[in-house]
């Protein structure tokens, strides 16, 4: 029973891959900064192909450059989805060096990091416009959601009809509220999760899978 | 009569429109234009037709001056029987003239708040017409400034070296994408493809 079970998985498998859109649609994980969206795709990566995408910090723009994961095959009841994942800088409209200078950083390196976050935002939304075909939008839920950027990208990404899903990060801190989030964008599914716990990762690639799938 | 026909020397009157489709004697479409005629007619002319225009607005006021002023200048090649009708004195100062912010205002008056009273309807009778004029003219002068400081905003404005200030909708928006910034406010930026096909 279990081998027949194997192997209808398996025959399902090869026609779902056979049937699916040629090119793995490309997920960009895009949100504030240091709201977990590099924690989030390593923990993805490293769920599904034991890599990581890149280095967590909790400094501000550490990732300071889009990186992609490409091929991740997520499996979810009996049906595999391939995505690229893209874990994209933090989008904001100011940047100053002043704000790293408090993490024990000198003055030249903190410019320099906030020169490439720029260079990085400017990046990300690049990407936005052209690379994309889903969005996964991370929030940290100890934060207020309702701030320019995050309206302003998920208009932009509403604009551009674009499946998204928001995800309230950092649901393992006191402070977490997910009802805010929920209620910020009651027009987009939010799934509750920390990435950097591994807590309700099941949910999150259910509905990875029936979002991007 | 500051425009003349290169082909038979027929003149028109500044404004005339009776060139625009050639010279109605010899067919011609050369033209040449004689801006010391022009110096010598406009200053009276277009003053008075300026005012004139705007406060009454009387076609027949300014183009009965105009013959007058056109046959005050002597020139060897002006002929009388040039339509002294085409000229347009809205045209000649629209060409030669820059409207006041007094008649700007004087015309965004006059229209507005007619426009007020059918927006409003049956709300409000509307006690002071200036009032909602006022407000309209100031929220759209207000967007109109916003528009211009949309277009002008850059989509990275460097504050200081280490301090940005990103357009996020602009750098959405642009075709070409910012790689790297340089010390000197310079970008290095990506040309799309297929730019170099045009």
């Amino acid at each position: 029973m279990g081998l027949l079970t194997n192997l209808r998985d398996s025959i399902t498998r090869v026609t779902d891959r056979l049937f699916a859109d040629d090119e793995p649609k490309r997920i960009g994980i895009y949100g504030p900064p240091n709201a977990g969206k590099t924690t989030l795709a390593n923990r993805i990566a490293r769920d599904w192909t034991g890599d990581a995408v890149g280095p967590e910090s909790h400094i501000p723009h550490e990732t300071r450059r889009a990186r992609r994961k490409e091929n991740v095959e997520i499996e979810r009841n009996g049906k595999t989805v391939t995505i690229d994942i893209v874990d994209t800088p933090g989008v904001t409209t100011k940047v100053d060096y002043k704000e790293f200078l408090d993490h024990d950083m000198e003055k030249d390196d903190a410019v320099k990091r906030s020169r490439e976050a720029t260079e990085g935002v400017a990046e990300a939304m690049h990407w936005l416009r052209e690379d994309v075909d889903g969005v996964i939008y991370v929030l940290d839920s100890t934060t207020d959601p309702f701030t320019q950027v995050n309206t302003m990208l998920i208009g932009i990404i509403e604009s551009q009809d674009l499946p998204v899903l928001i995800f309230a990060n950092k649901v393992d801190l006191d402070d977490a509220d997910v009802k805010r989030i929920a209620d910020a964008f009651p027009q987009h599914e939010t799934v509750p999760l920390s990435a950097l716990e591994g807590d309700n990762m099941d949910e999150v690639y259910e509905k990875i899978a029936e979002y991007f799938g | 009569m500051p425009h003349q026909c290169t082909n038979c020397g027929r003149t028109f009157a500044d404004g005339s429109k009776e060139m625009l489709s050639g010279c109605p004697d010899c067919g011609g479409n050369k033209f040449q234009f004689d801006p010391t005629g022009e110096a010598e007619t406009a200053p009276p002319e277009t003053e008075d037709t300026a005012t004139r225009s705007a406060s009454t607005a009387s076609p027949e006021g300014t183009s009965a001056d105009d013959p007058g002023v056109t046959d005050d200048v002597a020139e060897p090649n002006t002929s009388p029987p040039t339509a002294p009708d085409t000229e347009d004195g809205a045209q000649a100062s629209a060409r030669s003239d820059v409207v006041s912010p007094d008649e700007l205002a004087a015309a965004a008056e006059s229209t507005e708040p007619a426009a007020d009273r059918a927006e409003q309807g049956e709300t409000a009778p509307s006690p002071a017409d200036t009032d909602p004029s006022d407000t309209d003219a100031s929220d759209s002068n207000l967007d109109a400034l916003r528009q211009k400081l949309n277009d002008q905003f850059e989509s990275i404005r460097i504050v200081s070296p280490g301090q940005y200030e990103l357009n996020l909708m602009e750098l959405y928006d642009r075709e070409e994408y910012i790689i790297s910034l340089r010390e000197d406010g310079r970008y290095v930026i990506e040309m799309p493809e297929g730019w170099d096909d045009r």
